[in-house]
């Protein structure tokens, strides 16, 4: 029996306030790969969404959900890609600047918090992929995607920048193709706006250029004929599926493509009933695949 | 302390200006001699393709130090954190880096915050997270909340005076 892989689930704001789908998805398919989540109390936001304003403000947020996780000696699990590059971020700037980390301490004294740089922070990508590792997922696989075609949305936090270590390739990133593969569909690995963003990070400023960006990527993804889009990050899912129909509006086209989380992707091979992975929540037609299937 | 103090839209926050100015002076020393004006960075650029953004003469302009003049102009506002610009240089120069200080100086100086930043740091404050939950439609028309799902309750501080006084901190702390 193979042990247990402990995580601190660090679900960030976006996700457990209303991407539950992504909540949903990973909590179900990850306990078949022997993955063990565990949900700690006070976490905050993780600071990225305060770059903009002061970035000393989300240093110190990114830094208090690490000391968080480290007084339970866990490692963290960040779903969100945003999420996941403030706290990688973060780790890799105390980690070698004294001086900055003493600064931080003393403000995290306040809460009677230390960061000292104990534990790691992983992502869906190389949780999925470097620890539980291919040949593991394809040993659960019940319902094979056959014939689904699809595309991935890596998600420009998940894979820069690349000096601090990201969960996969900043130009070419294959991980997630590689994992669908084991899950018994077709990837295409590669299309000409696969690097493109997915406008989230305009929409507090300026929601309209952010839905052009949005509408722009799915167009030229139903262009190509792919049958679907697979994201791991619930800001480039909330795009990409939630606000689908407006980012067509803005862009004056008809856009009708299933978007799924990588996550609710494993549940359905895994044979985990689709409620239980919030396929009802998706906003753009999943029904195209799930029930259909593919080519 | 209010919200005015961290987004300082009232006093301008002379302490932290100092600092995000000697940031911006060393990355103005450390590209003047690195950065050719090979706009690779532009090339690869989310904003530019849309908004026009161009990294390379941000770089240009810091390099002259035309400080006051890129904290006043919108532009700053339009980059979309992409990381290509960083990623891709060939000179190992970082012009989202300077972006994010001369977006960080805007705000320390009082300028007004674009967009639905100020609500975001406000929610941060209040509650410790950008949003509340939030009540969401399902694909059927039916309406489901976190708990309807079966979902634990959320993370979050419980004891927000304690965690809103050291964010507070940040905005008063001297260097």
């Amino acid at each position: 029996m193979t042990t247990h892989m402990k995580y601190a689930l660090y679900p960030g704001c976006l996700m457990p306030t209303e991407q539950y789908a992504y909540e949903l998805s990973l909590r179900e398919s990850l306990p078949v790969l022997q993955v063990q989540l565990v949900d700690v109390p006070e976490f905050s936001c993780c600071g990225e969404p305060m770059k903009s304003v002061n970035q000393l403000l989300s240093l110190y947020l990114a830094a208090r959900n690490i000391a968080l996780a480290e007084q339970q000696q866990l490692d963290l699990y960040a779903p969100c890609a945003m999420c996941h590059l403030a706290l990688s971020e973060c780790k890799h700037i105390l980690d070698h600047n004294t001086a900055m980390r003493e600064r931080i301490n003393t403000l995290l004294s306040a809460e009677n918090l230390t960061y000292t740089g104990s534990q790691q922070v992983v992502h869906t990508i190389d949780l999925l992929y470097d620890h539980i590792g291919i040949e593991k997922i394809k040993q659960q696989v019940k319902h094979p995607l056959k014939g689904w075609k699809l595309a991935v949305h890596y998600g420009c936090h998940a894979i820069r920048p690349k000096e601090i270590g990201r969960p996969d390739d900043s130009e070419h990133p294959l991980k997630i193709e590689a994992i669908l593969r084991a899950l018994g569909a077709e990837p295409v690995e590669d299309y000409p706006e696969k690097l493109d963003c997915c406008g989230a990070p305009l929409l507090a400023n300026l929601p309209e250029s952010a839905l052009t960006k949005t509408g722009q990527k799915l167009q030229a993804i139903q262009h190509h004929g792919i049958q679907g889009l697979v994201d791991v990050c619930p800001w480039c899912h909330k795009m990409f599926d939630a606000r689908q129909t407006k980012a067509g509006e803005t862009i004056a086209a008809k856009l009708d493509v299933p978007v799924f989380y990588l996550t609710q992707l494993l549940g359905l091979a895994f044979g985990l009933p689709a409620e239980k992975l919030g396929l009802h929540l998706n906003q753009s037609p999943v029904e195209k695949l799930t029930v259909e299937g593919g080519a | 302390m209010t919200i005015v103090d961290l987004t300082s839209m009232g006093e301008p926050q002379t302490e932290q200006q100092r600092e995000i100015n000697a940031r911006l002076v060393s990355l103005q020393n450390e590209i003047s001699s690195y950065c050719y004006q090979c706009a690779k960075c532009t090339s690869g650029c989310e904003a530019h393709k849309l908004l026009e953004l161009e990294p390379h003469k941000i770089v240009a302009l810091l390099k002259r130090g035309l400080i006051n003049e890129l904290v006043n102009s919108d532009i700053i506002w339009t980059c979309m954190t992409c990381m290509k610009c960083r990623e891709r240089c060939p000179q190992r120069v970082a012009p989202i880096e300077i972006l994010f200080a001369l977006k960080n100086m805007a705000v320390a100086s009082g300028k007004q915050i674009p967009g639905k930043y100020t609500a975001m740091l406000q929610s941060i404050l209040s509650l410790g997270l950008i949003q509340d939950i939030q009540q969401i439609t399902t694909r059927m028309n039916t309406t489901v909340k976190r708990d309807e799902l079966g979902l634990p309750p959320l993370s979050k501080p419980t004891d927000a005076q304690k965690f809103q006084a050291a964010v507070m901190k940040i905005a008063t702390e001297k260097v």
